[in-house]
């Protein structure tokens, strides 16, 4: 992107506290998704079918890896459309395997993975890519590409699902500016702090309005005030109706949050709540 | 817009990855300077072959004392086989005609003048339509009566063999030599675009998590992979033309006269053709090489 950083700038800015739940509803998050994500509208391209089924299903899902060693172990569960739910478990409880199953990274051994009303197993190969475009993905390592400044980073999201130029320098100063990253475009990943980084990954997933956003361990490389700030951010682009899903490990976010919370141990669903935290209302750490 | 975004795509990777792109284009130059040597020289050979065959002339010598009955059964037999596509051209060659050729062929035609009566016979000169129909020439009329039994039939049979040996294993060696190089070719280009791929894999996976489609990522890898292979292609050309002026050019100057007087009428490519051919096979050698690397890379 030849922009420079005053062209196309919207007038707000991300505030970095913690925002009060009575946010006021013109949101600039909000603001920024004109296009109502909930009412059964599909957009060009889009593979989500209509419908107010939830926007994640798992249907005694089990994925085994080679050697036998368990993946996930039978689960079923829902995730509702607009919901934020928190994905927590040690490292090796099924988190990842969890999320790469929903981007169809991965296939399940048995049972089905259903996202947006489509069943994956049905869904052809050459539709992936379109089903990941109505996935924001955010990882732990980022996934920038080096070479490409932070505009340019956001801008090959939008040059992929075949956007007009105009639009793409439209949009992306926008969402940089969302994420908070003014004045920060033409900078390369590597001139970038980790929590920089990472918001220029929040704002490539975001650029394609998805319906569903998935973060793998999104503040895992980020520390606590960087994390809350990225935390927050998630926040609010659930209040405009994206359903948010977070996997995480991170006690203190989760326990702030209070928001849904399913836990994993060796593959299995152990703990499915309303407003909890990390450890369940026992306070006991999941067994 | 779509076909410029790619283009950029290819140029940044390329200058992103300068070393393997560079390998990539030298492995293209040495590809197609290779093929650009090669096919000229095979042509040339080929030519040189064919030029030999269609001289293969069968001399069919008419006895004096034939009838003119059983010359014209004898014309109307060639003339036969020149309707059915064995024999290209007819040509009747009189006593007197045969003299008057040998009278301008002698050193000293005198010698001709002492002698009481024409002793060369008549012939009808056969030309084939391709030197393995000589056999057949032969077969035809070789137990014609109006054949002069001395002379008979004439054609230079085992030089017709030789040469038709040589152009068969010439045609099958050319094409099976610029096939290896072909593929030699697609293979190392394949491979040094996969180093290209393979620095880059993570970033592959990026694209593909954005929901890129494989031709969308495909697109400036196959661009990238044209780039290098005409680059490579067009100093390929320009090496070749300067070994064409520099060498070949000075030596077929000095060797010209002598090939004209034997009738050589060997030609090769033309080198704006073979320009042509050889920037062609460079962009091809590039997309394929990219592109058959990349159908691996993309499943999942």
């Amino acid at each position: 992107m030849s922009d420079g950083p005053d062209s196309g700038r919207p007038a707000f800015t991300l505030v970095e506290v913690p925002q009060a739940p009575e946010a006021p509803a013109q949101d600039d998050v909000a603001a920024l998704f004109s296009a109502p994500v909930q009412d059964g509208t599909r957009r060009k391209g889009d593979i989500f079918r209509p419908g107010p089924g939830p926007m994640v299903e798992f249907r005694g899902v089990t994925k085994t890896y080679q050697g036998n060693s368990r993946g996930l172990d039978g689960v079923s569960l829902r995730i509702g459309t607009g919901e934020f739910v928190f994905l927590v478990g040690p490292s090796g409880s099924g988190k990842s395997t969890f999320v790469r199953l929903i981007i169809r990274e991965l296939r399940p051994t048995e049972g089905s993975v259903i996202v947006g009303g489509r069943d994956l197993a049905e869904l052809r190969r050459g539709k992936v890519p379109y089903l990941r475009r109505a996935i924001g993905c955010v990882f732990q390592d980022f996934r920038l590409l080096p070479d490409r400044t932070a505009a340019e980073n956001v801008a090959y999201a939008l040059q992929v699902t075949g956007h007009k130029k105009a639009e793409v320098r439209r949009r992306v100063p926008e969402i940089l500016s969302l994420v908070g990253l003014d004045g920060k475009y033409d900078r390369l990943p590597r001139e970038l702090s980790g929590g920089e980084q990472q918001r220029v990954s929040i704002a490539r997933a975001l650029v394609n309005h998805p319906r569903l956003l998935i973060a793998d361990e999104p503040t895992g490389n980020l520390d606590p005030e960087t994390s809350l700030g990225i935390m927050d951010l998630l926040l609010r682009i659930n209040r405009t109706g994206t359903t948010v899903l977070v996997a995480t490990h991170d006690r203190h976010t989760v326990d702030r949050m209070q928001m849904r919370v399913i836990a994993l141990q060796e593959g299995r669903v152990v703990r499915d709540e309303e407003s909890s935290g990390y450890h369940d209302r026992t306070g006991e750490v999941p067994a | 817009m779509r076909i410029g975004m790619f283009f950029r795509e290819a140029l940044r990777s390329i200058r992103a990855n300068a070393a393997i792109s560079v390998a990539a284009t030298v492995t293209a130059l040495i590809a197609v300077f290779i093929l650009g040597a090669f096919i000229p020289s095979f042509m040339y050979v080929r030519s040189a072959v064919d030029s030999q065959k269609a001289k293969v002339d069968v001399d069919v010598y008419i006895a004096d004392t034939a009838s003119v009955a059983q010359v014209n059964s004898l014309r109307d037999k060639l003339n036969g086989l020149r309707t059915d596509g064995t024999v290209a051209e007819v040509t009747y060659v009189s006593k007197e005609d045969a003299l008057r050729i040998m009278r301008e062929r002698l050193r000293d035609p005198s010698v001709l003048d002492e002698l009481p009566s024409n002793p060369l016979p008549a012939k009808f000169n056969v030309r084939p339509t391709d030197a393995e129909n000589a056999d057949v020439i032969v077969a035809a009329v070789k137990d014609d009566p109006a054949l002069d039994p001395t002379e008979g039939i004439v054609y230079p049979e085992s030089t017709a063999d030789r040469l038709l040996t040589a152009a068969k294993f010439v045609q099958w060696a050319g094409f099976a030599l610029i096939g290896i190089l072909l593929l030699a070719a697609v293979l190392l280009i394949g491979n040094t675009i996969r180093l290209s791929i393979f620095a880059r894999r993570r970033e592959v996976e990026v694209m593909r998590l954005v929901g890129a489609t494989n031709w969308f990522i495909r697109w400036p890898f196959m661009i990238e992979g044209v780039i290098c292979g005409l680059v490579g292609a067009v100093v390929a050309v320009g090496m070749l033309w300067g070994i064409k002026v520099g060498v070949v050019d000075a030596w077929a100057a000095g060797a010209d006269s002598a090939l004209t007087k034997t009738g050589s009428a060997a030609g090769t490519i033309a080198f704006p053709m073979l320009t042509l051919v050889l920037v062609g096979a460079g962009a091809l050698l590039g997309a394929i090489g990219s592109g058959i690397t990349l159908r691996r890379f993309l499943k999942v």
